[in-house]
């Protein structure tokens, strides 16, 4: 199977997708590979924040305004996927006033509205706040779910032409003379390889960006930074909410429907494979944030998580807060390598729209095209249907007494019809797939129950075709949420791990494969 | 206000075997805690030590055990101390729903993941699945029951699998114990049963979720077997267990027939220890708190998930007496890097050190408060979860503890 098309996206994160539905929408044919699911990378692997800008507006004015605008066409084109909140940004006594002063300044510079707060009307709206803040600014933050974002920026495109391929890896760049013409691919699930033909290949793989350009044999300068980030069992707050001072780590928590993401350490990742949330920054997120909510302490934490963030190097002073949050768009063949090749990488998840208007702007300018980008008007095929726990309770009542018992995941209310519709979809084969389209196994238990329910689902569906056997998959999954709440066990975490520990070593007696013990039983 | 003999703190299999045995040697007890315990989540068998091949006689594989695991609790009963309080245990459960021992090793049973898992003694509504051959044997899950997922049972075991609405009732989204309570009634399983038949092509097992019954599950299995002419099986399923639940009921009825009170709901808020020696508990009675006095304390709480241990982010501790909890390292060394490493997970180590007479000791081995005995898996120095030890520990460290503290 060799295909061909005019452009071909390497990629499947905000960017990737934002791009695929931006070609659509200016009907230029695309394709787009991704070797793993949607929202993979950074892309699924960041705090939710809908940045308002504020963080920005003091040391880096342009970001600032970037991130105001985006903010405000976001709430446009996507208000399925978008809380709005509002955030504050609280000062502490160690904050001092000064920077408070310079933050509402550069806020109205920038266009960003401040309403600024006194201690007393800051606690009435957030009452968990630590009682000895000295003032709070407000400012248009809000929360946003990437994954519905990206799975909807791809379902757009594919409806309106582009093609989408998931589980599919680059594996080799086709060059002919100074010019790339396409991609040696894998499918990853049958491990069948083919080429794809194309006159443009755009590199949008965020942090994997060198991963691709040594194929070429070119490199750019890229920092990869780590942030971890935890997940509360309960939101802690209404609002987004910043420390006042200049950004540093550990230093927001962003409300999420019915949880909290407490954010962010920034370390030099070295393996974009394999890295971890260690116990120290874990200690130091709990310790950091306790100083904006005290009782912080006693809250159950359900899961850690990391993500890598692509940073554009331009010099090497070492403090990767300091690396500019902007994105680069880079001509190969305008830069000594070969053409039809085009990297886009930095940047975040606010301007994942603006980075694919000025890529597929490039790609139009080099076709000789005049189309214009109406991404920032278009709204997203979902709008209207919402996914927080109230739309999830309302949608719930709407049903028949017949269909409520069918709940597969009781943490998270969701509907054993909403997976099954996944699994009919098909080329879903691992169960990771599936936690990307709902909110299975987000819940307390993080999928201690559901995953068993599922893996019934899945058996019923494929008796006769899970390689490797069905509890191959549930063993995946266990590892994958291992990784999760490892860095969290204490308190009644940990009580919980002893239940789902009970069960799957206990009762079902499912060990590591290379262990033959356990009187032989089966696994 | 009366004065116990013994007060038992904890009312899972360990407490309520420590409670029983001291009923049986004459002592007035008082049993208090705040819920069934690992029972009602997870028991099913009596499992002594999956660690052991089936082949191997287990009085045997467990002398040697104990030969390699010095600090193990099995090493404070010895396999005489696990023997003698297993026969007690029995006793307790008479005809018509005995709990078996098929063979003289561990047995394999069938599992809700349909995986083998071995155990040592099973009740009479699961110690058919021991005999059971795949091509002989019919897996039965039942439509909108979500924690007993037939398909993944049968698919794993190569047996043949349906999926049966249940008679009568729309049961989409009904739990085990609602659906125990149902098998209860005559006209309910008759109706199953006769579902099942249907069913049938010319099998002699049939396996289902461990629903059989909260009163009485042997009429269920008689009944079930009467309809359709083959042996029947339970298989343990995802939490809350059933036959936990009447191992539990069976202890609670005996316990209160043979004079013990019983507190259940509120956790110890506080204890009071002069001079080494415990004088009192208090226990939310609300709007009061009510002081008990005894002799002699068990404590048998459980592990992290019955309340036993508690972790902060820096330490294990105890929760009722303080007591001087082993612990393997700091935070960062608790688990290990994988789900299922080869080996168990470090924390599982951890837990309440002992003397040979089951008295908590500190770092130094000296004895921490004198009328104090600990019992079950809140005991260091076992991995019961991987072991497949949880009831024998319970069982034997809850008739020894017993023991010692009515002799003192």
């Amino acid at each position: 199977m060799d295909l061909q098309t005019e452009v071909l996206i390497i990629g499947g994160g905000a960017t990737g997708t934002g791009i695929a539905r931006d070609l659509a929408l200016r009907g230029i044919p695309s394709l787009l590979v991704e070797k793993g699911d949607f929202t993979s990378g950074a892309s699924g692997r960041n705090q939710g924040l809908l940045h308002s800008g504020g963080r920005y507006a003091v040391n880096d004015p342009d970001a600032a305004r970037e991130c105001i605008a985006e903010n405000g066409i976001l709430r446009r084109i996507a208000p399925h996927c978008i809380e709005p909140t509002d955030g504050l940004f609280v000062s502490l006594p160690e904050d001092g006033p000064e920077y408070r002063a310079d933050f509402i300044r550069a806020c109205g510079a920038a266009g960003i509205d401040t309403v600024p707060l006194s201690p007393r009307e800051a606690l009435l709206m957030e009452p968990r706040l630590n009682p000895r803040l000295i003032g709070a600014v407000q400012v248009p933050d809000g929360a946003i779910d990437p994954f519905t974002l990206v799975v909807e920026n791809a379902r757009d495109a594919e409806s309106r032409g582009a093609r989408i391929l998931i589980h599919t890896e680059v594996t080799g760049l086709i060059r002919n003379g100074l010019r790339i013409t396409g991609v040696q691919v894998l499918d990853r699930i049958t491990s069948e390889t083919f080429t794809i033909a194309s006159t443009w290949v755009i590199n949008a793989t965020g942090a994997w960006a060198n991963h691709i350009l040594r194929m070429a044999g070119l490199q750019i300068g890229l920092a990869l930074s780590k942030g971890s980030m935890l997940i509360t069992n309960t939101r802690l707050s209404e609002r987004v909410l910043n420390r006042c001072r200049p950004p540093a780590s550990g230093d927001i928590i962003v409300p999420n429907d019915t949880v909290s993401i407490l954010g962010t350490t920034s370390l030099r990742a070295e393996d974009l494979e394999h890295y971890e949330v260690t116990p120290e920054e874990v200690t130091f997120l709990v310790d950091e944030l306790s100083r904006m909510i005290p009782d912080l302490k006693g809250e159950r934490f359900t899961r850690a998580y990391a993500g890598v963030r692509p940073l554009l190097q331009s010099d090497q002073t070492g403090d990767d807060r300091k690396i500019s949050r902007g994105f680069a768009l880079i001509d190969h063949g305008s830069d000594h390598g070969p053409s039809g090749l085009v990297t886009i990488t930095g940047g975040k998840l606010m301007t994942y729209r603006l980075m694919a208007e000025k890529t597929v702007d490039f790609i139009c300018g080099r076709m000789g095209l005049q189309v214009p980008c109406s991404t920032h008007v278009q709204r997203l095929p979902g709008a209207g249907h919402g996914h927080t726990l109230k739309d999830r309770l309302l949608q719930l009542r709407r049903q028949t007494p017949a269909a409520k018992g069918a709940i597969l995941c009781d943490c998270e209310l969701v509907p054993t019809e909403v997976v099954d519709a996944i699994l009919r979809e098909g080329k879903v084969r691992e169960f990771q797939d599936i936690l990307h389209r709902t909110r299975l196994a987000k819940g307390t238990c993080q999928g201690g129950f559901c995953v068993y329910r599922l893996l019934g689902l899945f058996n019923e569906r494929y008796r006769e075709d899970v390689s490797g056997g069905s509890n191959r998959i549930l063993k995946g999954f266990l590892e994958e949420r291992w990784k999760g709440i490892r860095p969290v066990l204490w308190g009644t975490s940990l009580k919980e791990e002893e239940l789902i520990e009970s069960i799957y070593k206990g009762l079902f007696n499912l060990a590591a494969e290379e262990s033959g013990r356990k009187g032989g039983g089966g696994t | 206000m009366r004065r116990f003999d013994l007060i038992v703190i904890g009312t899972g299999l360990a407490g309520l075997t420590a409670a029983r045995t001291a009923i049986g040697m004459g002592a007035k007890v008082l049993i208090v805690g705040r819920g069934m315990g690992a029972l009602a989540l997870f028991g099913n068998t009596v499992d002594l030590l999956g660690e052991i091949p089936p082949a191997t006689e287990m009085a045997e594989g467990i002398a040697r055990w104990i030969a390699a695991h010095p600090e193990h609790p099995y090493a404070r009963t010895g396999w005489e101390g696990i023997e003698g309080s297993i026969a007690a245990f029995r006793e307790l459960f008479p005809l018509p729903y005995p709990f078996v021992a098929p063979s003289r090793g561990n047995t394999l049973l069938p599992t809700g993941a349909g995986t083998m898992r071995p155990t040592w003694l099973a009740p009479v509504t699961m110690a058919a699945g021991a005999a059971m051959t795949p091509s002989e044997t019919l897996i039965v899950g039942l439509r909108g029951f979500k924690d007993f997922q037939g398909d993944t049972v049968s698919l794993h075991l190569q047996c043949r699998g349906v999926t049966l609405s249940l008679p009568r009732y729309g049961l989409e989204g009904l739990t085990a114990p609602a659906i125990a309570r149902l098998m209860d009634e005559t006209s309910f399983r008759e109706g199953l049963g006769e579902s099942i038949r249907q069913q049938m092509a010319g099998e002699r097992f049939i396996g289902l979720p461990a629903v059989l019954g909260l009163r009485n599950p042997a009429a269920v299995l008689k009944t079930l077997e009467a309809i359709t002419g083959a042996r029947i099986f339970e298989i343990p399923m995802l939490p809350p267990s059933i036959p936990g639940t009447r191992i539990f009921h069976r202890f609670r009825e005996e316990l209160i027939a043979k004079g013990a009170t019983f507190r259940m709901g509120h956790p110890v808020s506080g204890v009071t220890v002069k001079e080494g020696r415990c004088q009192k508990i208090s226990i939310p009675n609300p709007p009061l708190v009510a002081d008990h006095r005894a002799d002699r304390f068990i404590l048998a709480t459980g592990r992290f998930l019955g309340g036993g241990l508690w972790a902060e982010m820096d330490r294990i501790v105890e929760p009722v007496f303080d007591l001087p909890v082993f612990q393997p390292g700091e935070r960062g060394r608790w688990f290990g890097g994988r789900f299922f490493d080869p080996e168990a997970h470090p924390i599982h180590r951890s837990g309440i050190v002992t003397d040979t007479d089951l008295r908590p000791v500190d770092a130094a081995g000296r004895v921490v408060i004198a009328n104090v005995w600990a019992a079950g898996s809140i005991l260091a120095h076992h991995q019961a979860i991987e072991e497949k030890s949880r009831e024998g520990i319970d069982i034997a460290t809850g008739f020894l503890a017993a023991k010692r503290a009515l002799a003192s």
